[in-house]
């Protein structure tokens, strides 16, 4: 049991094991390691309610970002416009089956899953309605943490174009503005997340029912 | 410095909570997931990942990655050649930004992710603060490199007007995105507390 306190009241860099005392931060504030300057702790304002209403707002994005058209050509009289989930039906078509999976798991897959997790974890928190198995979910959740890469895709809408104005009439369409909200959505609930709140509360509310549990 | 290792305890790399080392690997008492200590055989993977990445980067600069049909006849290029293209045609910024996240920054990860790896593994001119600001880069670098992949998936779904002017993808594509997501994946399996303790290793070795 003192063993037990002893842990809670500490705290380790991720970066390079550094134990620290667990300062106690107010909303806002952010501890950083004294040895590698990487982040110990932050405590966000207002995690809960900001990352419910940024991932409500980027799923209600999501499907105009996918299905709509991002931008269209015109050459010598002919139009031609795409839109992402076109790439990916145009890839699949031109046999590159692996790019084609992969830029939906990158691009679409992804996106979608953290946005609709972040929107179930902040739904369960809002409403207190706390169920053991948010445990296994939030540490699934954590496996797709360097896989999202819509910001890497609106780079590649950028490049391609610049590239396409060169010599080719280019018109932009009401994809791309639907795009640039769901990026700024998504990324703006995975910002507003606070970890370590979220794990904090969650193993407050189930460290009785694992007592029991050994108890038995 | 106090570290977690000393004082027998072992941080949860997914829920960052501090369990009482027990046995490895454990299972942490929040999250219930498994972990080890420290990565398992981190430098191993992160080698072997790495190699991968410099094996599937050849094929990846040799084959055309685009292939552009103006009025029936077409032009392949590679991922250098299209850079010059942009050159050509003072496409400067362009330029720039095709060459940084396709050839200097799966480069950079590249060679950056052996030199970590080798000074993690021997110590020598090991400065583990300079070192960990490094790896952080080349983590945040990582995904940026999916760049030119995009830009082709796009001009190919985009340039579609028949015989007038299209866009296929080449084979290098495939080897590129290869690339990119074993430097991912390196980088991932990275230790960088190995740095730190590979230091306090070699201090204590010298004071004794």
């Amino acid at each position: 049991m003192n063993n037990n306190l002893n842990t809670k009241s500490l705290v380790a860099c991720k970066q390079c094991d550094a134990l620290y005392d667990k300062p106690h931060l107010k909303q806002g504030q952010i501890a950083k390691c004294n040895r590698c300057g990487s982040i110990l702790i932050e405590r966000k304002i207002d995690s809960i309610n900001r990352s419910f209403y940024w991932s409500l707002a980027g799923l209600i994005f999501m499907l105009p970002a996918i299905l709509l058209p991002i931008m269209g050509v015109t050459l010598a009289g002919q139009f031609h416009q795409a839109s992402l989930f076109d790439c990916i039906i145009v890839l699949i078509e031109r046999g590159f089956f692996m790019i084609a999976s992969l830029m939906f798991l990158f691009a679409i897959a992804v996106p979608i899953v953290r946005l609709s997790g972040a929107l179930y974890l902040a739904y369960s928190f809002k409403f207190n309605r706390l169920k053991p198995s948010l445990l296994n979910f939030f540490r699934a959740y954590h496996h797709l943490d360097h896989w999202a890469m819509l910001n890497v895709f609106m780079l590649g809408i950028v490049v391609s174009m610049y590239k396409l104005t060169d010599d080719t009439e280019l018109s932009v369409n009401l994809g791309l503005l639907a795009f640039i909200f769901w990026l700024i959505c998504s990324t703006m609930s995975a910002v507003a997340l606070d970890q370590d709140y979220i794990w904090d509360k969650l193993e407050e509310a189930f460290a009785n029912e694992e007592k029991n549990d050994a108890n038995r | 410095m106090r570290t977690a290792k000393d004082n027998k305890l072992v941080l949860c790399p997914k829920c960052h909570k501090l369990n009482e080392f027990k046995s490895e690997p454990q299972q942490c008492t929040r999250c219930h997931g498994h972990f080890y200590s420290r990565q398992h055989n981190s430098l191993q993977y992160t080698l072997a990942w790495n190699i991968a990445a410099l094996i599937a980067f050849i094929p990846a600069n040799l084959y055309p990655i685009m292939i552009v049909y103006r009025l029936g006849i077409g032009t392949e290029a590679t991922i250098l050649s299209g850079i010059g293209e942009f050159i050509d045609h003072s496409l400067y910024p362009i330029a720039v930004i095709i060459f940084t996240a396709s050839i200097i920054v799966p480069l950079f990860k590249i060679i950056g992710l052996f030199i970590l790896v080798y000074k993690a593994h021997t110590g020598i001119r090991l400065k583990p603060s300079k070192n960990s600001k490094f790896y952080r880069v080349l983590e945040f670098l990582g995904p940026w490199s999916m760049l030119d992949v995009f830009v082709v998936a796009l001009m190919v779904a985009v340039v579609e007007l028949g015989f007038i002017t299209s866009v296929a993808a080449g084979p290098a594509i495939n080897y590129f995105t290869l690339t990119v997501i074993f430097t991912m994946l390196a980088a991932n399996s990275f230790d960088p507390r190995l740095l730190w303790d590979k230091h306090i290793e070699d201090k204590q070795v010298h004071i004794k």
